[in-house]
């Protein structure tokens, strides 16, 4: 790595090399569970929120353990790598504990019981991975790549936790163990709805076409963090929640068409892509992605061989990518540099590393006798038993399979074995050394693990493919691996793909060229599509600001009131209420005076709306009180007209007094452009509606117990005609002394402030200094 | 007595309003500066407040003439109020000494805004309503305006009261309406009278209320005010604004529509559907672009009310229990993130830009931490305790069969965590700036105890959810 080398204290060195015990002894737990899982599976449980059925439910079958096994064995490898890898990288005692921290929630989700736990640990490793993806935060890619994989794997989380939500309410649980029990759940109203969130969060993980992007950017990451959490274990968590609910969600045309067309649309437009690279970890990156939509195309099979081929298929991947992986991080570390075309003769300076890379890419090429042989025999016995679109599932994986043979092809020739004018411009002067052994340990052991399987392949079925393929078909299925069986239609396909991944390789100039130019002639990327996304986020945002927040109280009180309007409306509408409200048929017979009166409100309403000073507004609108009391007393209450008379002189009074001291009236409005129709119609629609309101109102019969209480006791008890004198003066009279003392109150507080103004104190009170108590005591 | 009737359900809210009075005379009485005395005693007075309704008995009792309930719904809000209050109170105490500001009125202001919340929380009448709120609003527009020699925080005042005077008057409107059409203003008789018919005035009636009540827990489209307001408020009056009064209006709103109301449902539900969609919306999408920490708080509490209304729109025990959560939990993100933000001062001055906080990872690694651990939580994420308070409002509208809302809640939450995940981004992938001064270690005390608690809730979430259970379940007689 050529990064700058900072000095590191021991206490850093010891934690990084410490940490490989953790994983370590992780392994030799699970390997020690395999025989009593081929039996039964393992659970313990606590109670954690037993109001809502969410318990720390931990469960291992053969399914769970092969992905512990992959993740503590690798994960093994892995910290042993990183101790020399990381060292000089700044704060990588931190990277150590975040590392630790991804390996404990990968377990978890793999190992969990319960839908709700199994999300938790989910999103836990969303989180540390976008952590390790900013590692080197000077990057800026780096950066923007740590954002944009927690955007994608976050946001697909979410939907995961709404699917796992509506999953436990169809189910009736959380528990996992109970719902495989309980079977498949196609039948189900929820089922649609399940399967759509659940894919999202499986497709965003698992980089599934169109998720796929995030995953080749987050190879900004330090190596071992591409090869552990971007191959081996994080974007397999994905796939690894399609096999747990396969038994549950599975078996249906709807989970077979849509993992079909994903899972293999995206294989092969990753292999593709992958021959265009020339960084070996974006090569790898792609490869990957093709490697999950191999797996997810076989897992939307229902058949035994699908699930099998599938399996089988994720055991394979984790331990030739992982390994490979490794390696361009080896080779990256010594020769600094990791571009296939400045890369070539490097297998004698390193042999190891070489030769790790030869049977990493072999067994990735599916070559016997590595297990990757097997496990493309078993991917074309399962294509060729598919019931939907079986040809086309076989063209995909014959062509994704002759890609990838290309690609291993690529992987280990080109910058060991040929290209040797190159080495020599490599490493530090020209000198390129074998990296130490704690890191080519991991993939050349991976690798002969691979090498292995693939010899004694009944030891692979007994112990692992055999449990996990009963775990994810959901019953036990007889399971013998082995390389040879005999000339039959696999062997054919594979004997196919070995000709084309050779043709491959030989043409792979001329086939980098051309995918290079379709790629630029592409109107967009994935990626690209991920910015015009944000743009538009934020696009919205901006929409929303100038719409509603300008600033603007007018506009604040004009949207309040429209949203009022509008439910009262709808109320009105929705309800029926507006059909029953007595309209008149006619005009009502009035006196003229009685016209005049009502005109004189009219036109005090209008007039207050369109005065150009405060003093007018308020007289209009003393007009219109004015022209209401009249009404009173023609309708026979002129106690009540008496008393609104007097409230409404009292207040022009004051507020003529107040107002006359304040500056003139302005609109001082900008942000809000006014528009006079819409107003208007605002201020018609809430006219209308509590017009109609007050005449449901007074058409129904009124209560009068209260008006014949007042008209039978106001003499009695308060030797007073006026009855609404009396309530106001008897009756009420606490209330109506308070309500004496606020308008006081009021009047005096107002003249206070506008005499300290008027005194030319203004620019004192307002520049008043808050650090004196008692001046402030004084003008507050 | 007799004419009172038994007011010692009552008990912590009288308390409060005679040592709130108290409180104002030993301030004008007391011989130089009584800001800290004041302030201190006023938190005692929340504490002694606090214990005082823990210790009322749980079961349901009345007092006022049935115009005050105490139930478990009602302690379990109040505590949370009482709570939010304290906390924000001590917060403010510290900035009021940072910026030399004596004014011991503000302790004041705050016992008394509490205790008309105290009031919202426990009405059982639609004038208690009112008079609870009023007192909380009356108090709260002062605290708004309250460094009054700077030009944003009298907008603030001005618009948070001309807004909310419109808000208080729809309400009114909406009350007495409700009173016309059905003859009585106590919830108990509502409950019994439109149990046996709607009348539609009724109707019309709860309509303005609602308006009202949005406003207070600022629901979009009634929302407009607290962008403005909390940016241009003193911070602590944005960090109380945040918390305790958010609290007490959505438990009044809920007791207003699970009680008086609640076989109206049809009708107002979908209302709350919308609004809830709505700011969950506007939160999520309006935070995006704010580069000034208080008003992107403003719309991320917008957010959390749409949330926490999902809750209420079930109209389920389980939903209000969710709702409950969904509070409790916030008061601890929010007081935390505004230690944090109150403790954004350089060289003796404030600051309050998100860019501010650049590189805060290796200037302040603990504050960034902390700061982490509460946005995350926001964004709901676990293992922190705002995962919970999501999933149980999600699961409560699932439940109650809103699809539509808690997929439009889901994704709001992801366009949420989007800008959450930014100041993560800004504190610990940017290039620093400018270092902060020192916290003050009342702020560290306050962030590193909601930090505990963000963990706490999630590892033992337990007991909160047995007594948001059991709060929820007072409302639902039978």
């Amino acid at each position: 790595m050529a990064g700058e080398q900072i000095a590191e204290t021991g206490a850093v060195k010891a934690v990084r090399w410490a940490a490989v015990a953790v994983p370590a002894t992780l392994a030799v737990w699970f390997l020690s569970m395999i025989p009593a899982v081929e039996s039964a599976p393992i659970r313990v449980a606590w109670d954690w929120v037993p109001t809502m059925g969410v318990d720390l439910a931990f469960r291992v079958d053969g399914l769970g353990l092969l992905f512990a096994l992959l993740i503590t064995v690798i994960g093994t490898f892995i910290f042993l790598f990183s101790a020399s890898y990381m060292k000089g990288y700044p704060a990588s005692g931190r990277f150590t504990f975040i590392l630790l921290a991804f390996m404990l929630s990968m377990l978890g989700v793999v190992t969990a019981d319960n839908l709700i736990l199994i999300f938790i640990f989910w999103e836990l490793t969303s989180i540390t991975s976008f952590l390790l993806i900013g590692t080197d935060f000077k990057n800026p890619e780096g950066r923007r790549a740590a954002t944009q994989a927690l955007v994608v794997t976050g946001g697909g989380g979410l939907a995961l936790m709404a699917g796992m939500i509506l999953l436990g309410e169809a189910a009736g649980t959380y528990s996992l163990t109970a719902i495989l029990e309980a079977g498949s759940i196609a039948g189900h109203e929820l089922y649609g709805g399940i399967l759509v969130l659940v894919l999202i969060g499986a497709f965003t993980k698992s980089a599934q076409f169109p998720f796929h992007f995030w995953l080749p950017q987050a190879m900004a990451a330090p190596t071992p963090v591409s090869a552990y959490l971007h191959s081996a274990t994080m974007v397999k968590a994905g796939v690894f929640l399609l096999a747990r609910l396969h038994p549950v969600l599975s078996g249906t045309p709807e989970w077979e068409v849509t993992l079909t067309l994903f899972g293999g649309v995206t294989a092969v437009m990753a292999s593709v892509v992958a021959l265009r690279q020339t960084d070996l970890k974006k090569m790898l990156a792609y490869t990957t992605v093709m490697g999950l939509g191999t797996i997810t195309l076989f897992l939307a099979g229902s058949g035994e061989a699908a699930v099998m081929a599938a399996v089988t298929f994720i055991l394979v991947h984790a331990l030739y990518k992982s390994a490979l992986f490794m390696v361009a991080g080896t080779v990256d570390h010594e020769a600094y540099a990791r571009d296939i075309n400045r890369l070539g003769g490097l297998a004698r300076a390193m042999p190891f590393t070489a030769a790790a890379a030869a049977l990493a890419a072999l067994s990735m090429g599916g070559l016997p006798p590595f297990i990757g042989f097997i496990g493309k025999e078993l991917i074309y016995e399962g294509a060729l038993e598919a019931t939907f679109a079986a040809p086309f599932v076989i063209i995909m994986a014959l062509a994704a399979n002759a890609m990838m043979l290309g690609v291993g092809l690529i992987l280990a020739l080109d910058p060991f074995w040929l290209n040797r004018d190159r080495r020599p411009h490599l490493g530090h002067h020209g000198t390129v050394h074998e990296a130490p052994p704690s890191m080519w340990a991991g993939p050349v052991l991976l690798s002969l693990v691979g090498l292995g399987l693939g010899l004694f392949p009944g030891a692979a079925s007994k112990w692992l493919i055999g449990p996990v393929t009963a775990a994810v078909y959901g019953e036990p299925v007889p399971v013998s691996l082995s390389l040879w069986h005999g000339i039959n239609a696999p062997l054919m396909l594979s004997l196919l793909t070995f000709a084309l991944g050779a043709v491959v390789f030989w043409m792979r100039n001329p086939i980098r060229r051309g995918v290079a130019g379709v790629l630029w002639a592409m109107p967009g990327s994935a990626d690209d599509v991920y910015d015009a996304f944000l743009r538009g986020i934020h696009a919205m945002g901006r929409g929303f600001m100038r719409a509603f927040q300008n600033g603007s109280l007018v506009g604040y009180m004009w949207t309040l009131l429209a949203f009022t309007a509008a439910v009262l409306w709808a109320t009105l509408i929705g309800t029926g209420a507006l059909a029953n409200v007595p309209m008149p048929s006619q005009l009502p017979d009035l006196f003229l005076y009685e016209w005049a009166v009502v005109g004189l409100i009219g036109a005090g309403s209008i007039v207050a709306v369109l005065a150009a000073s405060r003093l007018l507004a308020i007289i209009a609108l003393s007009g219109v009180g004015s022209g209401i009391a009249l009404l009173y007393v023609f309708f026979g209450a002129p106690d009540v007209a008496t008393t609104q008379l007097m409230v409404e002189t009292l207040l022009v009074v004051l507020l003529a007094l107040i107002l006359l001291r304040l500056p003139g009236f302005r609109v001082t409005e900008k942000g809000w452009r006014r528009s006079g129709l819409l107003d208007g119609t605002l201020s018609v629609a809430l006219g209308v509606a509590i017009t109609v309101i007050l005449m449901g109102v007074t058409a129904g019969t009124l209560d009068m117990v209260i008006p014949d209480f007042y008209a039978q006791r106001s003499v009695i008890d308060a030797h007073g005609r006026n009855i609404v004198n009396v309530i106001l003066v008897d009756f009420r009279a606490l209330d109506t002394m308070g309500e004496v003392t606020v308008i006081a109150l009021a009047g005096l507080a107002a003249y206070a402030l506008i005499k300290l103004r008027s005194d030319g104190d203004h620019d004192k009170i307002a520049s008043a200094p808050v650090t004196a108590p008692e001046k402030n005591r004084e003008t507050v | 007595m007799t004419a009172l009737g038994n007011i010692a359900p009552a008990a912590p809210e009288v308390f409060m309003a005679i040592a709130g009075m108290a409180l104002l005379m030993i301030g004008v009485f007391q011989k130089g500066d009584a800001t800290k005395l004041v302030g201190w005693l006023a938190v005692g007075v929340l504490v002694v407040a606090g214990f005082l309704v823990l210790m009322a008995a749980p079961e349901t009792v009345t007092a006022f003439n049935g115009q005050f309930i105490s139930d478990r719904f009602a302690i379990f809000a109040k505590v949370l109020v009482l709570g939010a209050s304290a906390l924000s109170l001590v917060l403010a105490m510290v900035w009021l000494a940072q910026e030399d500001m004596k004014r011991y009125e503000f302790s004041v202001l705050v016992v008394f805004a509490t205790l008309g919340m105290m009031m919202m929380v426990s009405a059982n009448n639609l004038m208690a309503l009112y008079l609870g709120l009023e007192l909380q609003s009356l108090a709260l527009y002062v605290m708004a305006a309250f460094k009054r020699d700077s030009v944003r925080s009298t907008e603030a005042g001005l618009k948070y009261f001309v807004l909310g005077s419109v808000a208080s008057g729809l309400l009114l409107y909406g009350a007495s309406l409700i009173y016309g059409f059905s003859g009585s203003t106590s919830f108990p008789v509502l409950a019994e009278v439109l149990s046996h018919g709607t009348p539609t005035g009724v109707i019309v009636g709860l309509v303005f209320v609602m308006a009202g009540l949005a406003f207070k827990v600022s629901a979009v489209p009634f929302h407009m005010w607290t962008p403005d307001v909390y940016e241009g408020a003193p911070t602590p009056v944005t960090a109380f604004f945040a918390v305790a009064p958010k609290i007490a209006a959505l438990a009044l709103f809920v007791r207003v529509m699970m009680g008086p109301f609640a076989d109206l449902v049809d009708q107002w539900q979908q209302v709350i559907v919308l609004i809830a969609i709505l700011s969950m919306l506007v939160g999520a999408f309006g935070a995006i672009l704010q580069s000034n920490i208080k008003r992107l708080m403003a719309y991320s509490s917008i957010g959390h009310m749409g949330f926490a209304l999902m809750g209420l729109a079930a109209a389920s025990p389980n939903g209000v229990r969710g709702l409950l959560i969904y509070l409790a939990i916030y008061i601890f993100m929010n007081i935390g993130t505004f230690a944090i933000i109150l403790s954004m001062r350089q060289k003796g001055r404030a600051v309050e830009g998100v860019a501010d906080l650049a590189g805060l990872s290796r200037t302040m690694p603990g504050m960034a931490t902390a700061l982490t651990i509460f946005m995350f939580s926001m964004a709901g994420i676990p293992p922190l305790a705002g995962f919970f308070a999501k999933f149980y409002v999600f699961m409560a509208a699932i439940e109650a069969g809103f699809f539509t809302m808690a997929v439009i809640g889901v994704l709001s939450s992801a366009v949420g965590a989007y800008y959450y995940l930014r100041i993560v981004k800004v504190m610990w992938f940017d290039e620093p700036v400018d270092t902060f001064d020192r916290p003050a270690m009342t702020n560290q005390v306050v962030l590193w105890g909601s930090a505990a608690m963000m963990f706490v809730l999630f590892i033992w979430a337990a007991p909160l959810i047995a007594g948001a259970q059991m709060a929820a379940l007072s409302l639902f007689p039978g």
